[in-house]
């Protein structure tokens, strides 16, 4: 795992490349401690920071071929890497190390481009053909690995953090507010919005080149739920649940480090733990939050998990005023508004992880859009089914969906089906299933001005209308298909993922994001049941394995203080979204919108503020930190954050135009 | 009847006004959520001491400041006739 950052065909004098392009690497240092490196001449400069795991020695990047016409540098693991390599070896390649990164070159100039969808993993990279002049850039099928990238001048930048950006002579962030109504209303961005103008997230299963001044991106991956798996009984299921899974997390355990895991209290961590526990030759170390406030709190189920392992565990405890303190970093770290929270602890988590000496930890991320998790799909397929129900069957089933919520008891039934009323037809074209929550998105898009932001849905009403494999699916499948295009990439893999742990260079890998696994999910999910016990065939297989408590536990959200944290004690910088002079700065926002909901959150009991609510003052916070941050560049030395400066171990100087 | 429209207003950071008129419907202009609106059903219920049935809340009376006001009154003329 590493950060990478670079530039092709710049404006500046070439003189200045070293300085810039190493100005990028820093300021995304906390992603790669372990070493940084750069290769340039005239018409491009590019580099990593490295997070050493395989083969630490001889990993060190950028890497080339023996010719010096391509130059690779990859952020990420490819976990089917030693099968790759054999397969190239085979065909005649020579390898120099057994480090991943040189497979993925070797696999590039053996196979091109279709190499990208024989890759099981989470990566990104940047590869330059000096020949040619042509970069391209690629990323994974589902998101574990971020790449941005924009034009500036006759430039194209790209950095596995925008961040990298702001070491850029004369590059300037700006607010893109119709993206922003867009993020509000969806929860998280589409896969290439990021909020600012101009700035792009390579989408994931897509790759582009730029030769010539042009981009050109393509696809190598749609996603589907289509399987060729076929099971005879539900026997057979779990028997093929728990050989796929544990496959997986063995090719994750891959590593010249010790790999930990993260303990959440839920079932799926759970398991991969009992399975990483089993396959690691380490005794396993387990990292969990756990919240002061116990409305968020699931330490009962980490420690009983812990115990039965015999792991060492390590528990991160969350007050209120954590979540205060960390809030400016996290945000910085994140670099896209969040509608919670949550992603808060997960940056104390990982500082925690680094120190107990692990920069390497499996999580649970994937289950639940694989094998159905969430509440929203077992919401659609009610919604979906309402107009054929009697009203005693509408209220039944309602009944089974809510037991977890307090605010939704008996006397609120006849509210709910009311509700369900407004949402058993589609109104927005492919959207059905997320309907509702759009609902409260429509709320938060409020904090943009009307002039300014547009219809927040119609891009991703244009992305489902465009997609013809997406049109054809199930209404679940098209709700799992939008939480892996939304939510999870959008979200959990990335603000709440990946850049919180690598903010202190602790990368995660997820094993229920393995091609197969979701293949077999597919093949499994509403064939044995109907899917309202939520995730039942993945409890069921690994029921001997984990504390009955654990397996029979309903799903339950991981979430963190939200406003409460910060109504508790208001710290100064809230002034960002408090003072009229703050607030002025940001000219798109609806101030007095904005105003009346900040004050409303902060004084209201907490039991009386919604969800809406809370996700909306986030949403307000977090873009004001943005703003404070990216655009305004009012805080001090941004680019060294977590002051980590990886020391300098390879620099590549090819430049025949450089004046000394 | 004013305090529907106070408790709308304030519960939904809205003002009703030429732009937005007490018959513009609440989910599709975004306003209300499933939080909210079991909290306004909870909100009328104690307010004018009725009780809605599950067959009512499907028949799509609570979508506009105007239509629950409607449908408020004749509740309560039900109720007291």
């Amino acid at each position: 795992m590493c950060g990478i950052a670079g530039l092709v065909n710049p404006d500046q004098p070439v003189d200045h490349l070293p300085e810039t392009v190493s100005g990028m690497l820093m300021a995304i240092g906390h992603r790669g401690p372990d070493g940084l490196g750069y290769v340039l001449e005239d018409r491009f400069a590019m580099g990593a920071v490295r997070l050493a795991i395989l083969d630490p020695q001889a990993g060190i990047q950028p890497l080339s071929d023996p010719s010096g016409r391509y130059w690779l540098c990859y952020n990420g693991e490819i976990y089917n890497y030693r099968e790759l390599r054999s397969e190239l070896e085979a065909a005649g390649s020579v390898f120099q190390t057994r480090c991943d990164t040189e497979v993925v070159l070797q696999a590039w100039l053996a196979w091109g481009s279709n190499c990208l969808s024989r890759f099981n993993g989470g990566f990104a990279f940047a590869l330059y053909d000096r020949h040619e002049q042509r970069l391209v850039l690629a990323r994974d099928r589902y998101g574990k690995r971020p790449l941005f990238y924009t034009r500036h001048g006759n430039t194209l930048l790209f950095a596995s953090e925008m961040k990298a950006f702001l070491a850029v002579p004369g590059f300037s962030f700006e607010q893109a507010p119709e993206q922003l109504a867009a993020i509000y209303a969806q929860w998280t961005p589409l896969p290439e919005q990021t909020g600012f103008k101009g700035i792009k997230n390579l989408p994931v299963g897509a790759w582009l080149t730029f030769q010539n001044g042009i981009v050109e991106q393509h696809t190598y991956y749609r996603l589907n739920f289509e399987s060729n798996i076929q099971l005879q009984s539900e026997e057979e299921a779990l028997e093929r649940i728990r050989e796929t899974l544990s496959q997986s997390v063995s090719l994750r355990l891959r590593s010249d480090v010790e790999v930990g895991t993260y303990l959440s209290g839920g079932v799926d961590s759970a398991i991969i733990s009992s399975l990483a526990n089993t396959l690691s030759p380490h005794t396993l170390s387990t990292f969990s939050v756990a919240f002061e406030d116990k409305e968020f709190d699931e330490s009962i189920e980490q420690r009983l998990v812990a115990e039965q392992l015999g792991s060492r565990h390590y528990v991160q405890t969350i007050s209120h005023s954590d979540i205060v303190e960390s809030c400016p970093d996290a945000v910085y770290h994140a670099e896209v508004p969040a509608f919670r929270s949550a992603f808060i602890p997960m940056f104390l988590l990982s500082k925690r992880t680094r120190e107990a000496g692990i920069k390497v930890v499996l999580s649970g991320e994937g289950a639940d859009e694989a094998f159905l998790g969430y509440d929203l799909f077992k919401e659609t397929m009610l919604r979906g089914a309402w107009a054929d129900l009697t009203n005693a069957e509408k209220s039944t089933r309602l009944k089974q969906l809510y037991p977890h919520l307090a605010h939704y008891g008996d006397q609120d039934n006849a509210a709910m089906m009311g509700l369900y009323q407004q949402f058993s037809t589609e109104h927005m074209p492919g959207l059905f299933s997320h309907e509702l929550r759009f609902q409260n998105g429509r709320f938060s898009a409020r904090l943009i001005k009307g002039d300014h932001a547009g219809d927040p849905f119609a891009e991703i009403s244009a992305l489902v209308a465009g997609d013809s494999e997406f049109q054809a699916m199930s209404p679940v499948e098209k709700a799992q298909w939008l939480e892996y295009k939304t939510l999870l990439p959008g979200y959990l893999l990335s603000t709440q993922g990946e850049r919180m742990g690598l903010a202190h260079g602790v990368e995660n890998r997820c094993p229920f994001l393995d091609p197969q696994v979701i293949e077999l999910a597919a093949a499994t999910n509403l064939k044995f049941d109907d899917g309202f016990r939520e995730k039942r065939l993945l409890r069921e297989a690994f029921r001997g394995a984990l504390p009955a408590s654990v397996v029979d536990k309903r799903k339950f959200p991981y979430r963190a203080p939200d406003a409460v944290a910060f109504a508790a004690a208001p710290p100064d910088y809230l002034d960002l979204i408090r003072s009229d002079a703050e607030l002025d700065k940001i000219p798109f926002l609806n101030r007095t919108f904005a105003k009346r909901l900040t004050e409303k959150v902060l004084n209201t009991p907490v039991g009386e503020i919604s969800t809406k609510e809370n996700q909306t003052f986030l949403f307000l916070l977090t873009t004001a930190l943005l703003h404070h941050f990216f655009v305004a560049r009012e805080s001090g030395p941004l680019v060294l954050s977590t002051g980590v400066r990886p020391p300098v171990q390879r620099v590549v100087d090819l430049r025949i135009g450089a004046k000394d | 009847m004013d305090r529907i429209r106070t408790f709308v207003e304030e519960q939904f950071l809205i003002e009703f006004d030429e732009t937005f008129p007490e018959d513009s419907n609440l989910f599709m202009e975004g306003v209300m959520d499933s939080f909210g609106y079991v909290q306004l059903c909870r909100f009328l219920e104690q307010e004018y001491e009725i009780r809605f049935t599950e067959e009512e809340m499907t028949g799509n009376v609570l979508t506009s400041l105007a239509q629950i006001k409607k449908y408020i009154t004749a509740k309560i003329a039900a109720k007291t006739t």
